[in-house]
């Protein structure tokens, strides 16, 4: 199990935060202090899950950045699923910037995680995926979620 | 206060081991303090008992090499004595012999010199007799008349024996009339004649005197055959053989001048005796004294060192006892209290002021007793707890509706289980005219907390129904309740749905919770794309905050659909690898389990034996709850 891992770079009034490990009860998020920041960066490709208990101390410590520019990079699928979720978890002052879609190819096995960008895979409102994903043997992979709901929080935005 | 002697100490301390051994018996086998005890005393008691007997050897065979050292250097000085005494006497008669072959008899010096030396008495000279063909006594020379007639008259009938030996070259000494007078005889030899014999009377009453005193030690002079010539006076003209075997009487061979042997005499004593040839004729000073007597400070010695090796062994026995108290006093009191631990008294401590290793076991001990009661404290309030548990999970089966019902047009089939005795899932359904509430909320983590919040939920939840709340006024009134209660520190998804049975209209509010899924009827089967999901509103959690608003929306349903509610710990199932179910399977197992039957029974149970099946019986990492609503083919 890894811990909760956060670093922190402050360059001026923007900040760039790094996540990583399993977000729940134990995370502390009191030194990652946002709340007089102009832009925060949020990059959560190392974030390996999320519990209730870590999810409310997430709303309640993202809460603090709502007068700031909010950007969540490299969302992992477990946050995905919390963003379309959970009110709160997505605040409205808060951008995805890039998402990560689960791929699968269910003869092979094989799974892979595409990451989807605003601007190029996804605006508001349209999701346009890349149009095939293939595997390492080169077999086409298809979306391992069900599009109507994952990608909730980019339609419900219209 | 009586004085005991050594005996009666000894006895007191056997007494008192037997009854301490005894004491230890009756507990194990035998104590530390006695192991002790016995190793302290019978290690220096058997170290001075080899001691004792090897210094008692040795000083014995000390005290033999010394009593013989001591008794033949006697026996010879005595025989250097006698034999510078015999040898003077035969000194003397020198002159008086030459003076002798002179005159043919003794002469005015002669007599004149015999009356200058103190011991000869008389001197007679016998000369052969050819008509007679035999020694006749010759002239006589005495100090007083008629002396050597009165010897000659009484001996000469004994003395035949001696005169081969008096031929022979030798000299003869004998004492004829066991007192101190001894006779010498000796051949002079002559150029044409037979030789002379000479007979010299004397007195040895010096040394007569020095033999004859009775003590530990006695001396002889004897014969080589024996015969005692002066000793103890009820010994004289006995035997020394008779007595004691000696290896040199009786014995023709050349012997040494002096030596010392051991010897047993006819009443089985032992005599250490010693020996000197006087050197002159067969004579020999002999002495003995008795073993017993020459070693009697062996004796005392071995008294003496008995009576010191008692006392010794008190005192060590004394001594040992303190000590292996003290050693062993810290034992026994962690001795009784290991007891009083079995016997089911935890909160017991050892008082053991040492600072050696004892001490440190009572402290570890302390330490031990302490730990062990305050986990058997823990374990009872662990128990207890337990108890309150079980107590709670009934209570709180209470809160869950049948899982399965009936309603009409619709039928429920529901699955609950706890990941712990109590969890903070909750779902139910409720009939409230022509509408049913379908209720399904999850609790920020599980356990009691958790099963609280559900609890007072479900408190609400009952009055709400009873006032016919809309669900989004009834996820709002709900969300008070819930933060009033929890302030903000425990929180609820859920999913609120309200189906009205006449139009089979739902309206339905969503606080976070994970979407249900639905499954409009149709002939083909089920595809993953066929999923609808009732995520079209969306709002705060329950006890997020006081004043979230919540919103609502409808959703038409059908006759033969099927709606799914869960919450996330169903894709979170895990087995005993700990290896997530996950979303992919989930899915795909519920759209099996739905295609394989209409019956939401079957459906239910289709879906509850495949994620068995990957669990493995494994623990819960999360609540599990989920239910089934299907609406039925036809309306009746």
């Amino acid at each position: 199990m890894s811990k909760f891992q956060a670093k922190v770079d402050r360059q001026g009034s923007k900040i760039s935060v790094q996540l990583g490990g399993i977000i729940d009860e134990d995370a502390d998020f009191t030194a990652l202090a946002i709340k007089d920041a102009q832009e925060i960066v949020i990059d959560m490709d190392a974030i390996k899950s999320i519990n209730s208990c870590g999810i409310r101390e997430w709303i309640k410590w993202i809460s603090e950045g709502d007068k700031s520019k909010v950007v969540y990079s490299k969302c992992p699928k477990v946050i995905v699923d919390q963003m379309n979720m959970v009110d709160g978890f997505l605040p409205s002052f808060a951008k995805v910037e890039s998402f990560y879609v689960p791929y699968y190819n269910e003869d092979s096995g094989s799974e892979k995680n595409i990451l989807f960008r605003y601007g190029v895979e996804y605006r508001e409102g349209q999701v346009q995926p890349p149009p095939d994903v293939k595997d390492e043997s080169g077999q086409v992979m298809e979306m391992d979620i069900i599009e109507s709901k994952y990608f909730k929080f980019i339609t419900s935005k219209v | 206060m009586t004085k005991k002697g050594p005996g009666e100490v000894l006895t007191f301390y056997i007494g008192l081991i037997r009854y301490e051994i005894l004491s230890a018996v009756k507990t194990k086998s035998l104590s530390i303090r006695y192991k002790i005890l016995l190793a302290l005393t019978l290690i220096p008691a058997l170290a001075l008992f080899v001691y004792l007997t090897i210094a008692l050897q040795v000083f014995r065979d000390d005290k033999v090499a010394y009593v013989f050292d001591t008794t033949s250097q006697i026996s010879i000085s005595i025989a250097g004595q006698l034999k510078t005494k015999l040898d003077n006497i035969i000194k003397l008669t020198q002159p008086i012999l030459l003076d002798l072959s002179q005159s043919e008899d003794f002469s005015r010096l002669s007599r004149a010199f015999l009356q200058f030396d103190a011991n000869l008495e008389s001197m007679a000279v016998m000369a052969w007799n050819e008509k007679a063909g035999q020694y006749e006594v010759g002239p006589v020379l005495e100090k007083i008349p008629f002396t050597f007639e009165k010897f000659w008259l009484s001996w000469r009938q004994s003395w035949n024996p001696s005169f081969v030996q008096i031929l022979m070259n030798q000299t003869v000494v004998t004492n004829p009339f066991l007192d101190s007078r001894f006779v010498i005889v000796q051949k002079i030899d002559r150029p044409d004649a037979r030789p002379y014999l000479v007979i010299l009377l004397f007195d040895l009453a010096e040394f007569s005197e020095q033999f004859q005193t009775l003590s530990a030690q006695n001396f002889y002079l004897v014969q080589r055959d024996g015969k005692i010539l002066l000793g103890p006076k009820n010994e004289l003209g006995s035997n020394l053989k008779d007595q004691i075997s000696l290896s040199f009487l009786g014995l023709n061979k050349q012997v040494a001048g002096s030596g010392v042997e051991k010897v047993v005499d006819k009443s089985g004593t032992t005599k250490l005796a010693s020996f000197a040839a006087v050197g002159w004729g067969d004579l020999f000073v002999v002495s003995t004294v008795l073993e017993s007597k020459a070693l009697s400070a062996i004796s005392v010695l071995k008294r003496k060192s008995f009576l010191f090796f008692i006392i010794l062994m008190a005192v060590t026995v004394i001594l040992s006892l303190l000590a292996s108290s003290t050693v062993t006093q810290a034992l026994t009191q962690l001795h009784e209290a290991t007891g009083k631990i079995s016997d089911g008294q935890f909160d017991v401590q050892v008082q053991v002021q040492s600072q050696d290793e004892v001490g440190a076991l009572a402290e570890n001990f302390n330490r031990m007793a302490a730990e062990v009661s305050r986990l058997m404290q823990q374990t009872a309030e662990k128990a207890r707890m337990e108890n309150e548990l079980q107590t709670a999970r009934m209570v709180q089966e209470t809160l869950f509706p049948a899982p399965r019902a009936d309603l009409g047009p619709v039928e429920v089939v529901g699955y609950y289980e706890p990941a712990s005795e109590v969890g903070g899932d909750w779902w139910s359904y409720t009939q409230t005219g022509n509408s049913v509430y379908f209720w399904i909320g999850d609790a920020t983590g599980h356990g009691a907390g958790a099963a609280l919040i559900t609890s007072a939920a479900k408190s609400a939840a009952g009055l709400i129904e009873a006032l016919g709340f809309s669900p989004a006024q009834a996820l709002e009134a709900l969300n008070k309740s819930i933060y009033d209660v929890s302030r903000g520190k425990v929180m609820m998804t859920f999913f609120l749905g309200k189906l009205d049975l006449n139009t089979m209209l739902m309206t339905y509010c969503n606080a976070s919770h994970e979407a249900p899924f639905l499954f409009r009827r149709k002939e083909e089967p089920f595809k993953k794309k066929d999923i609808e999901f009732l995520n079209e509103v969306n709002n705060p959690r329950l006890g997020q905050s006081r004043d979230s608003k919540y919103s609502e929306t409808t959703v038409q349903l059908g006759l033969g659909d099927l709606l799914f509610f869960y919450t996330d710990g169903v894709p979170d199932i895990r087995n005993r690898a700990l290896d997530a179910w996950g979303e992919r399977e989930f899915i795909k197992t519920l759209i099996g389990s739905v295609n394989s039957s209409p019956s939401p029974v079957e459906v239910m149970s289709a879906f509850t034996e495949h994620f068995q099946a990957y669990r493995q019986e494994a623990s819960l990492a999360d609540d599990l709850t989920f239910f089934i609503v299907k609406t039925k083919e036809t309306i009746v």
